[in-house]
């Protein structure tokens, strides 16, 4: 039964990531059907010494630390303001899942309408507040697209990080929280050693969870500011899409081969992040 | 629902107060842009080009006709995704049905290994899998091809529902199965009316997550589809890309868009935690 599962699964993608693999190390034409030469190692020492793949990756990282990082923390107060709630818990955590179901490119059309610079409904809020110059968006200023982008990005998945934060609450034992607040804790001592300390594996789950997805979706940036202005929201995705699109000097040979090598690099960087989610689900197996 | 009463919720009035204004200021910070898209929808384009975000302009469902009408017509598009989603899913959960319960019953070292490799590809990035799928697809002819989609799809389709389908089968009781060998079922039979039947919401949980997943995707249809096999989501990138953006049209799309999975992704909701951490952690 396991038999054509994995059959398919491996043409989808074992096949692809040895093709990958072969072209990281040739040259790509693609002028009437594929023909592969062999580059050794050039691709690698090419992709390797751009100082513009080291840039695209720090943004990446850049972006990771403000999306992921704001996800969790707003992720986790959303999810102690459901957990407080009773009648309308069901309503309010109904409505607060939405925006996940929007495709992403649909928040970055959204986010460019928003905060379009002369008509979009949050430029006009942040400028009646004095927080924006008149005809400046946030996406458009290389000080601001980053937050914006990663703003974007939180407003649609911090319900996915409230989601799984909310059923660690729910999961722990009311006698334990009774017993603190008996000792006389208050509400942040209470979070602080007994809350968090029993959920930190599954604030671990939607790290991790969250982590993945960070890197394996591009189309917000792709849609809202292309990786501009100046570059400011230029990532590892937008790196590699360029490789994909540039043909080189010959009119011939494709960047294809360099794109191949950032592919593989973004692949080790999510296998990595697997390998711990796969160690974590294992240990909480065992603890059971 | 009436619950218990929990011990980190607010118990004197100061503390409720401050509980209803968060409560109030997390249902705004989500539902503004996604109710601003919906009177958008509905605005005249002289409504929606002012300097001052307004309320005073009378509904009207032109920008909906204009989609539905005319030689931009959506309807090829919403064709093209829904079998486009739909095929994808329905192969990545028949498959992955059979080989998430095989998994759940093998008892092997293997068995880490494969799962491993399950879930890596799952977590693969969208960008690094284009490249090798398009130069393969290339020489294949699968560019421009609904089915080229659905292949691509289930990059991420098939692992997802192997390894979700795991987890729901591992929760239904060994002794369930057990107890069917034990009156004359063979594994296949027993797994057919004993323990599929115990699993259908994980079933229904996985078809609709894989759904939203490929009814999403926007990345892998801009890079293999071509006039035949556009997707929705292309329908909406493909018009911003014109002078002078027709926001109304946009937001009408949009709500297109969105409305069918928001109905599907609400009505797994007790499963979506399980679901949507990949097992990791199971709901109320």
């Amino acid at each position: 039964m396991l038999a054509p599962a994995i059959l398919v699964l491996a043409a989808v993608s074992v096949i692809p990531f040895v093709s990958l693999i072969v072209m990281s190390f040739s040259h790509v034409r693609l002028l009437g059907g594929v023909t592969l030469t062999p580059a050794g190692l050039e691709n690698w020492t090419t992709v390797f010494g751009d100082p513009a793949t080291w840039a695209s990756w720090l943004r990446t990282l850049e972006f990771f630390v403000l999306a992921v990082g704001s996800e969790m923390a707003l992720g986790f107060g959303v999810a102690l303001i459901l957990n407080a709630l009773r009648r309308s818990r069901t309503i309010v955590f109904s409505i607060t899942l939405l925006p996940m179901f929007l495709a992403p490119i649909t928040v970055g059309l959204l986010g460019n309408f928003l905060l379009d610079p002369t008509i979009g409904l949050y430029s006009w809020l942040l400028r009646s507040v004095g927080l924006l110059a008149p005809n400046h968006g946030l996406l458009g200023q290389r000080e601001t697209s980053m937050v914006a982008i990663a703003a974007l990005d939180a407003w649609e998945w911090t319900p996915l990080i409230a989601l799984i934060i909310l059923a660690g609450l729910t999961s722990i034992n009311p006698s334990v929280l009774e017993a603190a607040s008996l000792d006389g804790a208050g509400f942040t001592r209470t979070i602080t050693s007994v809350v968090l300390p029993s959920i930190a594996p599954i604030l671990l789950v939607a790290l991790l969870v969250r982590s993945m997805d960070a890197i394996r979706y591009f189309d917000i940036v792709q849609i809202t500011t292309g990786g501009g202005p100046a570059s400011s929201t230029w990532m590892i995705s937008q790196q590699l899409q360029q490789k994909v699109q540039a043909t080189s000097l010959d009119g011939v040979t494709t960047l294809i081969g360099q794109a191949s090598v950032i592919g593989i690099t973004m692949i080790a960087f999510s296998t990595i992040i697997a390998n711990l989610f796969v160690r974590l689900l294992s240990k909480r197996e065992r603890d059971r | 629902m009436s619950r218990a009463h929990s011990p980190l919720a607010p118990r004197t009035a100061p503390g409720r107060a401050v509980l209803m204004a968060l409560t109030a200021a997390t249902l705004l910070a989500v539902t503004v842009p996604l109710v601003w898209m919906l009177i958008t929808s509905m605005k005249p384009r002289s409504a929606i080009l002012t300097a001052l975000p307004t309320l005073d302009f009378t509904p009207t469902l032109v920008n909906f006709q204009a989609l539905f009408t005319g030689d931009s017509s959506i309807l090829p598009y919403i064709r093209n995704s829904v079998v486009a989603s739909l095929g994808s899913t329905a192969i990545a959960v028949v498959l992955g049905c059979m080989a998430g319960y095989a998994l759940s019953i093998w008892r092997s070292r293997a068995k880490a290994q494969l799962s491993f490799w399950i879930i890596s590809t799952r977590m693969a990035p969208i960008a690094a899998v284009i490249v090798p799928l398009f130069v393969l697809f290339r020489s294949v002819g699968l560019i421009d091809s609904i089915a080229g989609l659905m292949l691509a799809y289930l990059t991420f389709n098939l692992p997802f529902a192997i390894w979700l389908m795991n987890a729901f089968f591992a929760e239904v009781p060994a002794s369930l199965r057990e107890a069917a060998q034990m009156d004359g079922c063979t594994p296949l039979q027993a797994f057919r009316r004993v323990v599929l039947p115990c699993a259908v919401p994980g079933v229904v949980a996985t078809a609709v997550l894989c759904t939203v997943f490929s009814w999403n995707d926007y990345a892998f249809a801009v890079a293999f589809s071509g006039p035949a096999s556009q997707t929705l989501p292309m329908s909406a990138g493909s018009l911003i890309t014109q002078t002078g953006v027709d926001w109304g049209q946009l937001c009408a799309i949009g709500l297109v868009t969105v409305i069918p999975m928001m109905v599907l992704g609400l009505t797994v909701r007790r499963h979506l935690v399980t679901g949507l951490s990949l097992g990791a952690v199971t709901g109320e």
